[in-house]
């Protein structure tokens, strides 16, 4: 058995979308009688119906957020215009463009990750060093990277964290995207220019936070639809989905009580107040500089049900919130740890409810309180 | 009995539309409509050829509650159809729905809003079902799109969902039991000629089960106000950005120039009469807006609107489209249709521009037969009670009651805007001991059109300007000033007591406050007008002692979020710590928490990056409070905070909300200062001299004196005070005696003992 090619299936840690949901891409397949743009594995019907959900298909709603979303979206694709989904962190943004991929495509694993140090070659190709060297430039020494691999085969190509990436990086999406054709010079003959074929396209992502790290470049972001993905509107939806992803991830770390009701209120309140600078009442206030997105409250409500099972064999209370709080939210930055110190010194003695007082009394938990 | 009852979604086409095709087909005896019952005289009134929109107003008043609200009708409200075809076909117009005063309709103001959202579950199950966004996006993608046949089915079976499974409330059960007293008498009137009843849809399968039972055929009553209330309806101009500026329960369909089109000319031309208006309107401004963009928006639309299996591009599929082609930067508010309620701000400039032209611009007009309202006599009456009835100058003594009438009427009238009445001198603060007034009466061409329209606030003056004035706070949402504006503005026309929800919306103005110096002028005013204020009557009022409260806690917030160690003194803000002692002292009834103050003043006291004044203001305050979170000891707080380019900053603050702590700390501050470097005394000098500026002069006078007797010396402490040259030539004098000595010890002259 070799290390890489035929590991055993069913221990890997996250298997793609396509795999994970492939009975009900399959039924989705099999039901899916609207006409389907040239090169898609699904109709724009049946991709949507993929990702909202279908009651009678038995196909489970994977996006909590507007459908209309969702609907600009699979259009932007289906046009000739690339995808851009921008967003404060922990938005679910690169959640939504794998299963964009894994509906469009069937395939969600033509990935570009972005970052400081990424270069042309880990985007378009390089070659294999031994073969260019004894044959010379051919298709066989050719390595092809994902965007000229979903060219070729008419895939959706992913790109998290564009912004990342330096902006004359960035720039070598515009002739794949506005002509649709990769120039490979070394090849000789017809080889030398791909084509893109019917169902390329691209969804990037990028933070909305790091727009101060690199910009893209005007050109660039003409061939982009942007969508903002933000964080839920809505407070009970993001509650049941804090409540059941911390659940999973508590059952999976042997934790067996739940996670009680009335921190994860707190909890959601509190986050939900942080990020948008506002209270229930009204007041405004700061934002904190950290994320405080839902994925980062699932985070904090995991912490809170370990900390209190594996110290005292109960639930998270709120004292154990607070703790978590100061690991998770303001991390090392001092300033957010002080505006958290002054939320929860004059925001929680106006509301009513045991589960504040006790964040309140809890405020010394917070290091150097 | 041939009863057809149509449930109708207001403001929609689609709608309006069957109601015509209905009345036109069936030529019913009785037409009846939801709407206010005290119109039903006055029916010929509405049916003059005004230019829509307008709206039947209708004010009221007791001694508990002012309520006014709006029935606005367009050209495609199927009210509006219904009374028009029923006219046609000869049939008689009847209005079948309680009054607009009734307590059926407290808590609304505009007649005409969704019922539905007030039942939001099955309205959410139903948009997740059918995946969309909010109501008005499924109300296009089941209805308003589809084709006239079959409406009426799709109509009722829409609302029986809706209707099916949530429990009506009270205020819905009460009008649905008189709406279906009109449509049994009615029925019994008209014998087996047809009667065709326009309800909301919500109501249709309420009324229809209660048509069906048995209970009484005669006309029910309509409804008189009781003894002591006044109410009254009229007929005011109206407009589409009114229309569309219900929010939350109180909206009913949006975007009325999008659906006046669509009534006029059908989806395909209104969606491209949308896109046609963005573009414009953007290029106006100056927006880039390429042919690119445009094919990209009617492409998407295109797309859109097969993908969501719409015949034509239905609204949100517009919008969608020219949002994706048009917007390309991260957005920093979701957009506008994909949410219901009020509109954010922080709006990208394209979807400003979006929602502007799918509102439109379109003003109503009045026939001028039209009734004029009750303000306009009311207005008449007053003047020439007042003798304010011709033009002139007037002098107004606010100590005389007479005068003070004429005052308020004054102002009143300036509140709403009426053209021809100025104030030249009189108050402008709650806190200038201004007691007279000068106006300047003319009369404008402008004044009876504006009266009319103000007629829209309210029936009397008083009424009409404590409406305007609940706008103008609703408006001032954050902005301080003009809250501090409305509110005094509130004071001098005498308007005392708000509607009911103005404590609540003054309270999130307030909180939205962020600047520390505007919230204390607006703390000292208001408390000001709250203790003393007798001629304006608002001592003690109750909506300012909201004000006072909810101020001095947002200043504790704000104060407590505030860094800069090193920066200099600030009077306003300063200001700001006094007004809260102040509301502390005299105003601790209204909720001011002295617990909370003590905590956030011993914090910031204690907090070495908040500014030095603030630390000081803050000390002085928890020693006032007796706080045992600072420092008891006031030597060791002043010895702490004496630092040469900080301690002038720090004693402003501590002077300027406890200047008795002068009394212990004085002789200890004169060591301090006599021990300070001659460059760090000329740093420290101008912070000085604005910290003792809060003692008025007689204490700066005993401060002298008992700082000579510490010198052993005799002497006025009045003359210390009056420098007989300006403090410039001392200084330049000090600094010019450091370089001589200076220079002279750096030749060998002066030994470093001979100095000083």
């Amino acid at each position: 058995m070799s290390l890489l090619s035929d590991p055993p299936a069913e221990r890997v840690q996250r298997p793609p979308a396509e795999v994970r949901h492939a009975d009900e891409l399959a039924r989705l397949r099999a039901a899916d009688d609207a006409p389907r743009p040239p090169g898609w594995a699904l109709s724009l019907r049946a991709a949507r119906a993929f990702i909202v959900g279908d009651a009678e298909l038995g196909i489970v709603r994977k996006f909590v957020g507007d459908p209309s979303l969702i609907d600009r979206a699979l259009v932007s694709l289906a046009t000739n215009r690339g995808l851009l989904l921008v967003g404060e962190p922990g938005t679910a943004k690169s959640l939504l463009s794998e299963l964009l991929a894994a509906a469009v495509s069937g395939d969600s694993t033509l990935t570009i990750q972005g970052g400081a140090a990424t270069t042309e070659d880990q985007i378009k190709y390089s070659w294999n060093y031994a073969l260019l060297v004894a044959e010379g430039p051919s298709e066989r020494s050719l390595v092809p990277a994902p965007l000229l691999r979903g060219m070729a085969q008419g895939r959706t190509v992913r790109f998290e964290e564009i912004t990342r990436c330096p902006l004359e990086v960035q720039d070598c999406l515009l002739s794949p995207l506005s002509d649709r054709v990769m120039a490979v010079p070394e090849l000789p003959g017809d080889a030398g220019m791909v084509f893109a074929r019917d169902g390329f396209n691209i969804i990037a992502t990028a933070n909305t936070r790091d727009r101060g790290v690199n910009d893209m470049s005007s050109a660039l972001k003409r061939r982009f639809n942007f969508e903002t993905v933000f964080p839920i509107a809505d407070f009970d939806t993001e509650l049941a989905l804090v409540e059941a992803e911390a659940g999973a991830l508590l059952r999976r770390s042997g934790v067996t009580a739940p996670p009680r009701r009335d921190v994860l209120e707190v909890l959601v309140t509190t986050f939900r107040e942080l990020r948008s600078g506002r209270t229930a009442r009204g007041d405004e206030m700061e934002r904190l500089s950290a994320v405080m997105s839902t994925a980062e409250a699932v985070s904090v409500a995991h912490a809170v049900g370990m900390r209190g099972w594996f110290l005292r064999g109960t639930s998270g209370s709120a004292a154990d919130l607070v703790s978590c709080l100061a690991g998770t939210a303001a991390k090392d930055s001092p300033e957010d740890l002080a505006k958290l110190r002054r939320y929860l010194e004059q925001q929680t003695s106006w509301r009513t409810g045991e589960q504040w007082r006790e964040l309140r009394d809890a405020r010394r938990e917070l290091p150097g309180g | 009995m041939s009863l057809t009852v149509i449930g109708v979604r207001h403001h929609s086409p689609a709608c309006a539309r069957l109601v015509a095709s209905t009345i036109a087909a069936v030529r019913p005896a009785w037409v009846l409509v939801e709407g206010p019952a005290e119109m039903n005289g006055r029916i010929g009134e509405l049916l003059l050829e005004h230019e829509l929109p307008v709206a039947v107003f209708t004010g009221y008043a007791d001694e508990q509650r002012r309520h006014a609200s709006w029935a606005p009708f367009c050209d495609y409200s199927p009210e509006w159809v219904a009374l028009r075809a029923g006219r046609e076909v000869g049939a008689e117009l009847r209005f079948i729905d309680l009054p607009a005063w009734h307590e059926a309709f407290a808590e609304r103001s505009n007649r005409y809003a969704d019922a539905e959202l007030r039942y939001a579950e099955v309205v959410e199950r139903l948009c997740a079902a059918f995946g969309v966004d909010n109501t008005d996006a499924l109300w296009d993608h089941v209805i308003e799109l589809e084709p006239a046949e079959g409406a009426a089915e799709r109509l009722a079976a829409y609302f029986d969902l809706i209707r099916g499974s949530s429990a009506a409330g009270a205020s819905d059960t009460a009008r649905e039991a008189y709406m279906a007293g009109w449509i049994r008498a009615a029925c019994a009137a008209a014998g087996d000629r047809p009667v065709v009843a326009v309800v909301g849809g919500f109501h249709r399968p309420a009324l229809l089960r209660a048509v069906s039972g048995d209970g009484p055929a005669e006309w029910p009553q309509v409804p008189q106000p009781p003894a002591g209330a006044t109410a009254g309806s009229y007929l005011v101009p109206y407009s589409f950005r009114r229309l569309d500026a219900f929010a939350g329960y109180q909206s009913g369909m949006p975007s009325p120039d999008y659906y006046q089109r669509l009534w006029e000319a059908g989806p395909v031309e209104a969606g491209r009469h949308l896109i046609t208006a963005v573009a414009g309107r953007l290029r106006r401004r100056g927006q880039p807006v390429s042919t690119a963009d445009l094919i990209a928006a009617r492409a998407g639309a295109e797309a859109l609107a097969r993908l969501r299996g719409h015949h034509h591009p239905a609204r949100v599929d517009v919008l969608d489209g020219l949002a994706a082609a048009l917007v390309n930067e991260a957005l920093d508010v979701p957009l506008p249709w994909s949410v219901r309620g009020e509109i954010a701000t922080g709006q990208h400039p394209a979807v400003v521009e979006m929602t502007a032209a799918l509102s439109g611009e379109r003003v109503g007009r009045l026939h001028p037969d039209t009734p004029l309202p009750r303000l306009v006599h009311a207005v008449t009456a007053d003047l020439e009670r007042l003798g304010l009835d011709r033009p002139g100058e007037f002098t107004v003594d606010l100590l005389k009651p007479e005068d003070q009438a004429r005052s308020r009427v004054l102002h009143r009238l300036r509140v709403l805007a009426i053209p021809g009445f100025e104030r030249s001198i009189g108050p402008a603060t709650g806190l200038d001991p201004v007691l007279a007034e000068e106006w300047t009466v003319r009369d404008h061409e402008h004044r009876l059109v504006a009266l009319i329209e103000a007629g829209g606030y309210g029936a009397t003056l008083e009424s009409a300007a404590a409406a305007r004035l609940t706008q103008r706070i609703e408006e001032a949402a954050g902005d301080l000033g003009r809250l501090a504006g409305a509110l005094f503005d509130a004071a001098l026309g005498g308007v005392t007591e708000l509607v009911a929800d103005v404590p609540a919306r003054l309270e999130r103005g307030v909180a939205a406050g962020t600047d520390l110096g505007e919230l204390g002028r607006v703390l000292a005013v208001t408390l000001a007008l709250w203790r003393h204020d007798r001629l304006l009557a608002t001592a003690g009022s109750a909506t300012l002692g909201t004000v006072v409260a909810a101020a001095a806690r947002r200043i504790l917030w704000l104060a407590e979020g505030w860094h800069g160690a090193g920066a200099p003194a600030d009077p306003p803000r300063i200001r700001a710590v006094v007004a809260v002692r102040d509301a502390l002292l005299h105003a601790a009834e209204v909720g001011v928490d002295r617990a909370a103050t003590a905590a956030v003043a011993g914090r910031v006291a204690a907090d070495r990056a908040a500014p030095p004044d603030l630390r000081g203001a803050f000390y002085g305050l928890a020693r006032m409070l007796a706080a045992s979170t600072v420092e008891a000891d006031p030597a060791a707080a002043v010895r702490g905070a004496f630092a040469a380019g900080t301690a002038g900053d720090w004693l402003s603050g501590l002077f300027a909300v406890a200047r008795e702590s002068i009394g212990d700390t004085l002789d200890l501050i004169d060591d301090l200062v006599g021990g300070l470097g001659a460059d760090d005394f000329l740093v420290a000098l101008p912070a000085l001299r604005q910290a003792f500026e809060f003692f008025p002069p007689r204490e700066r006078e005993s401060i002298g004196e008992r700082l000579l007797a510490r010198r052993g010396l005799t002497g006025s402490g009045r003359d210390l005070l009056r420098a007989s040259v300006a403090p410039q030539i001392v200084a330049a004098g000090l600094a010019l005696d450091e370089r001589v000595e200076d220079r002279l010890a750096r030749a060998g002259l002066l030994a470093a003992g001979d100095l000083g």
